[in-house]
């Protein structure tokens, strides 16, 4: 089922396109991203889903309401994490939650969540103490508060270190896991792979691809890629192996690219079979990133984190 | 309204741990008239007309009070609410975002209102504090004076951007304000210079409204000129400009 339509949405800024005739449908329980550099339109695009901006042209529909004609409904059957939101200076985190409870109709309780996201011990602390990642856990917690059938995602774990950030990702999918639908922009691609069951890869204020993972990386038609080192091979042999279409070998080093589940397999049996000596076998599966590069012609360049470096 | 209760509960809470607020809401008159009170006492005094110093100041205060909630705890929250996503967060609820702003005008007329009462029972209790006046003109002159001085506030949260400029502003505007418009020093002894810049700040009209009316006297040994009409003329004057600018100018969020 159908809960977020999206047809031939356009937002302009000035003259500038932020997103140029974007269409796509989200399906009750997946995980649905949308990935790109910055400034390619996932935020005006979540945003104006989330009825927070007001599209050019294009219809919008989510669970068979206008999120900018009928607020109230509508909010209180989506929850939302905005991209860089803080909070009160001097607001605690109890009372943060307290007022979120407050505005709506059916809240969840929110001493479980912040249990739940282990947040309890810090409930009468403010919330400019904590820490990033704990910050996000609460813009969730927040979102989750109405219970609601809808999160959407801003860029959860831009900024966050290494650690926190696969703490969110165990979030995410335990969300998908009790029903929940949700959409997520995201510019790190391997969160992508990892979390979505469908990828729309937006550029330019436009959908390049979308997919799953797995298919936009076979679509692509970009190989798997096995490489060892050895002292002297025949490569010609090598070449006619199941699934191998190309092998280069430089400074004793070989390079396979082919494709097929069997691949390496293949490769292996045939290096045993025929006494080849080898070491240091690698192998590097296609990711989305790869895939990205492909379907734009242009590398992706990730925007670094001052918190990682 | 459960949520508009909720919301003034935690706005008060947040606004009882701003400094410089409570400061200047709760304790900087009382200091003020306790020191000016000690000094001079409450006796009839020729160089405040005849009237106690006190009687004098009590009024003047007020104007110090409804200052700092309106030009400053009330656009620096809106702005830092702005500047921090925190309207825009909210927008994303069922709530209706009018209640951030009316649950705002609640929280800071309250405290001017904690304030004044405050000072009221110090200057009752300490100085036999006197009124001279009809009580009714003087809350309508307190509602109006309200009014026209938290609409220059909202104009501030209306043009400024984000919580820096918006803190320069106020601060700018708030401390000059209070001490040259006789709100804080007596204006009696003003020369005729100060008292002409005296009458381009709004507080000025303020403090000579709630002092004619406190004291029931046309305030004829303060040069100003002045008079109970142009007062409320003068504030509302302010009062219509700044609410129409704001109305217009206004952003919850930046796109």
């Amino acid at each position: 089922m159908k809960v977020i339509e999206v047809n031939n949405l356009i937002k302009n800024y000035g003259k500038i396109k932020a997103v140029d005739g974007v269409s796509f449908d989200v399906n009750e329980g997946e995980i649905f991203g949308m990935v790109g550099p910055n400034g390619a339109g996932k935020t005006t695009t979540i945003e104006c889903i989330e009825g927070l901006r007001k599209p050019d042209e294009g219809i919008i529909n989510v669970l068979n309401l206008n999120p900018s004609t009928d607020r109230e409904k509508f909010y209180e059957k989506v929850g939302v994490q905005l991209q860089e939101t803080n909070y009160q200076d001097k607001i605690k985190v109890y009372e943060i939650c307290e007022l979120f409870a407050s505005l709506y109709k059916k809240p969840l309780n929110y001493t479980d969540l912040l249990k739940r996201f282990g947040l309890y011990d810090f409930k009468n602390g403010f919330v400019m103490k904590l820490s990033g990642g704990q910050k996000q856990k609460l813009s969730i917690i927040l979102a989750l508060i109405s219970n609601p059938e809808i999160i959407f995602l801003d860029e959860i774990t831009t900024g966050l270190d290494p650690k926190a950030r696969r703490d969110m990702w165990k979030i995410v999918k335990e969300l998908k896991d009790e029903g929940k639908t949700i959409f997520l922009t995201t510019h790190y691609m391997e969160e992508a792979e990892f979390l979505c069951d469908r990828v729309a890869i937006i550029d330019k204020g436009k959908i390049v691809e979308l997919d799953t993972p797995e298919k936009l990386i076979e679509k692509s038609g970009i190989e798997d890629m096995i490489s060892f080192e050895t002292k002297d091979i025949n490569i010609e042999e090598l070449k006619k192996v199941k699934g191998v279409n190309e092998v280069s070998f430089k400074n004793g080093e070989v390079t396979i690219y082919g494709r097929g589940e069997d691949l390496l397999k293949e490769v292996v049996d045939y290096l045993y079979l025929n006494r080849i000596y080898f070491k240091n076998l690698k192998t590097k599966k296609p990711n989305l990133e790869d895939t990205f590069l492909k379907f734009t012609g242009r590398e992706y360049v990730e925007v670094k984190d001052e918190n990682l470096n | 309204m459960k949520t508009l209760i909720s919301l003034i509960k935690i706005d008060f809470k947040l606004i009882l741990r701003e400094f410089v607020v409570v400061f200047f809401s709760l304790a900087f008159s009382v200091l003020m008239i306790l020191m000016f009170g000690g000094i001079y006492g409450n006796e009839p005094s020729p160089f405040f007309g005849g009237f106690g110093s006190v009687d004098v100041l009590v009024p003047s205060y007020l104007g110090v009070i409804l200052s700092v909630n309106g030009i400053m705890s009330l656009p620096l929250t809106l702005v830092e609410y702005r500047d921090k996503k925190i309207l825009k967060r909210f927008m994303a609820t069922p709530m209706k975002s009018n209640n951030i702003i009316i649950s705002q005008l609640i929280v800071n007329f309250v405290l001017t209102i904690i304030g004044f009462l405050l000072l009221l029972i110090i200057g009752k209790f300490v100085f036999d504090l006197k009124f001279y006046g009809n009580i009714f003109i003087f809350i309508l002159a307190f509602i109006i004076s309200t009014l026209s001085i938290f609409s220059i506030g909202f104009l501030i949260a209306s043009l400024v951007k984000n919580i820096r400029s918006a803190n320069a502003i106020a601060n700018i505007i708030y401390f000059p304000m209070i001490f040259l418009s006789g709100a804080t020093f007596p204006i009696e002894n003003f020369p005729k210079f100060m008292l002409n810049i005296a009458k381009a700040l709004p507080l000025t009209y303020i403090v000579d409204l709630f002092k004619r009316i406190w004291l029931n006297s046309d305030l004829s040994w303060v040069k100003s000129n002045l008079s109970l009409k142009i007062d409320f003329i003068v504030l509302i004057v302010i009062l219509i400009i700044c609410f129409a600018i704001s109305v217009f100018k206004f952003r919850w969020y930046y796109d």
